[in-house]
């Protein structure tokens, strides 16, 4: 694919975000520096309420860092941009748009006319949602629906692809599933993947790079390398002791959880 | 039943998927037994019958009052027992075609359509038999339809003018008020201007400024025009500004994230999502334009339905003021209908698939 190289890079990112009622802030994350490039494909781990949502809408441009910054090339980050694609925790279709229109969004807010029914097409029959095509996305099953959300951001094909737990709201054999589909999506196009995660077992599994983060405020405690080739087996010794050391890392007593 | 059995066999043999709608809807149908067949029949025949008594109520019971021209009343009960026939083989006809929705709905109201027959029957018995309702404030129906018939003309005349001064007022009303609805949801600064206005002129019922208007303005038509449409305005920037302030700021997000330019955010999210209150708005606006017209055609627009009631009771004929009362009731009663369809048609993503109906 010719998709372009991307670096992104947040250098000393802190955010806060001032309470309602009282003077307080939430610091939500606090100095991270980290630098990511096109064909990894990172995972993001941590408790929740760590910044891991805080850290993606960064990177998105839906919100400014307090202090520090977000570059992408070494241009700073100041707003959205179809270039970095987010797939939310939640699947958020526009419910007034049929499945296809829903898919299409972003081609026709560009003006792609011409390209659009094949794209449509093309991420229809990724997903294997031929015969909903003209639904609305309240007669979608939840895993359905996530799916689309998928393919709505793919169908720009970002160079920066942001997932917050995508899978989150899946059974456990779809949701393998589609681990495998983006995996294989990420393969082909080696853009930049940043995905959270609640699941440590799919951190590892999809991961290049599993990134732990710590609350209060958010931070990353360790950065850990995967090697691709030893953990696409589940049960393999890398696998298994990469995931007691990153529970142990999260706190969780006794290493031999899982 | 074997056809009911075979329908069945061919779901199973060849997936859910492969049925149509219509199948679909027959295979969750319950089977219907001998009584409720017989019982269907009694239901669709009941407008008939009920028609029947009405017109021989008509023509049995003897007269209170003299009753001139007396087949009008009768031409009408005819045509309303004819319109029902037709609409009753058309389903059937429908029905055996396999699509049953028309039979469905005709099967539905028939009870009602005989309560209306009936309705009639006691009306004329009341009025033109005994004379139990007041003569002459309350005619009987041979005399509003005689009327209407007679005075068709101006009564025609007087409806277009009043769908004039409805449709100009609603339209300029709800035009208004979806801009400065939508800016306003949108736009803090445009709330804090408007908000004042919506405040201080919100629990001013529209028919406050009739009077007032009738001193100021230079033009009857021009302030029913204007009264008709401020109280639009209104419930229209009201409805809309609640619709896309409260817009979900994860589509937001979603859409920014999707490349959505400010403008596009207005227009292609927070509008369509704020639609179903919109339509409510125009809904509520339609409601209180219909009488704002009305309370300014009595009090001092020269023309129109309500104008031509007040006039006809001045004149003491109370069949002509009935005959503009059903009149005004039947363009209502349009009017809100195709409302309710556009809305129907507009939201039908709400409901996914629009209800068997
Ligand atoms: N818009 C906001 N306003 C105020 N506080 C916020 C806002 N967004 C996030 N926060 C705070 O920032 C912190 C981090 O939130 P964030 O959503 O990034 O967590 P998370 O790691 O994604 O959690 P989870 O795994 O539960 O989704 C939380 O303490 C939260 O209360
Ligand atoms: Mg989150």
């Amino acid at each position: 694919m010719d998709n372009e190289k991307v670096v992104l890079e947040l250098s000393h990112v802190s955010k806060s975000f001032a309470k309602i009622d009282t003077d307080e802030v939430t610091q939500a994350i606090y100095d991270i520096s980290i630098t990511m490039e096109s064909g990894e494909f990172i995972s993001l781990v941590g408790p929740s309420g760590c910044g891991k949502s805080t850290i993606l809408r960064l990177v998105a441009g839906l919100i400014m860092p307090t202090t520090g910054k977000v570059t992408v090339n070494g241009q700073e980050v100041t707003g959205t941009s179809p270039d970095r694609g987010m797939v939310f925790q939640k699947p958020t279709l526009f419910p007034w748009l049929t499945v296809e229109k829903n898919i299409g969004f972003s081609l026709t807010l560009q003006g792609r006319q011409k390209e659009k029914a094949g794209r449509i097409e093309e991420m229809i029959s990724l997903i294997g949602l031929e015969k909903f095509r003209e639904d609305y996305p309240n007669q979608l099953s939840g895993g359905m629906a996530q799916r689309v959300a998928l393919v709505r951001t793919l169908i720009n094909e970002p160079n920066i692809l942001l997932l917050d737990e995508p899978l989150g709201a899946l059974d456990a054999f779809t949701r393998m599933n589609m681990q495998d589909e983006i995996i294989k999506m990420w393969e082909k196009r080696q853009h930049l993947a940043l995905m959270v995660t609640h699941d440590v077992d799919e951190a590892i599994y999809m991961g290049t790079r599993v990134l732990v983060m710590d609350s209060s405020p958010g931070r990353i405690l360790a950065d850990i390398p995967i090697d691709k080739a030893l953990t696409r087996d589940r049960s393999s010794d890398t696998f298994v002791a990469h995931r007691n050391d990153i529970l142990r890392k999260l706190h969780f007593s006794g290493s031999a959880a899982g | 039943m074997p056809q009911k059995e075979a329908l069945q066999n061919a779901a199973e043999s060849l997936q859910i998927g492969g049925l149509t709608r219509k199948q679909l809807q027959k295979l969750e149908s319950k089977e219907k037994t001998k009584k409720d067949k017989r019982f269907e029949a009694v239901t669709l025949s009941l407008p008939i019958l009920c028609g029947l008594i009405a017109v021989a109520e008509y023509l049995y019971i003897p007269d209170n009052r003299p009753n001139h021209d007396p087949h009008m009343y009768l031409y009408v009960l005819f045509g309303f027992i004819a319109a029902y026939v037709i609409y009753l083989v058309v389903a059937l006809i429908r029905q055996a075609g396999g699509e049953s929705a028309v039979y469905e709905k005709v099967h539905y109201k028939a009870p009602r359509y005989a309560a209306l027959f009936l309705l009639a029957a006691l009306y004329d018995y009341l009025t033109l038999k005994t004379g139990i309702l007041t003569q002459p404030f309350v005619p009987c129906m041979n005399f509003i339809i005689c009327a209407a018939v007679g005075d068709r003309m101006m009564l025609w005349d007087c409806t277009i003018h009043t769908l004039l001064l409805l449709f100009l007022g609603y339209s300029i009303g709800v035009l208004l008020g979806l801009i400065t609805g939508i800016a306003c949801g949108y736009s803090k600064r445009c709330r804090y201007w408007v908000d004042p206005v919506i405040n201080f002129l919100g629990p001013i019922p529209t028919s406050t400024w009739i009077p007032i208007m009738m001193v100021v303005a230079s033009s009857l038509f021009g302030g029913a025009v204007f009264i008709i449409a401020l109280g639009s305005w209104f419930a229209v920037t009201v409805a809309s500004m609640t619709g896309v302030h409260n817009v979900d700021k994860d589509l937001f997000d979603a859409a920014r994230t999707l490349g959505a330019k400010e403008r596009q955010l207005v227009f292609r999210v927070a509008i369509p999502h704020a639609m179903p209150s919109i339509l409510q708005g125009c809904t509520q606006a339609m409601g209180s334009s219909c009488t704002a017209i009305m309370i300014a055609e009595m009090l001092g627009v020269k023309s129109g339905l309500g104008w031509y009631m007040t006039w006809a009771k001045a004149w003491a004929s109370y069949d002509k003021m009935f005959a503009a009362l059903f009149v005004i009731c039947l363009i209502f009663t349009l009017v809100t209908k195709s409302l309710d369809l556009v809305k129907r048609h507009v939201l039908r993503w709400q409901t996914g698939v629009e209800s068997n109906g």
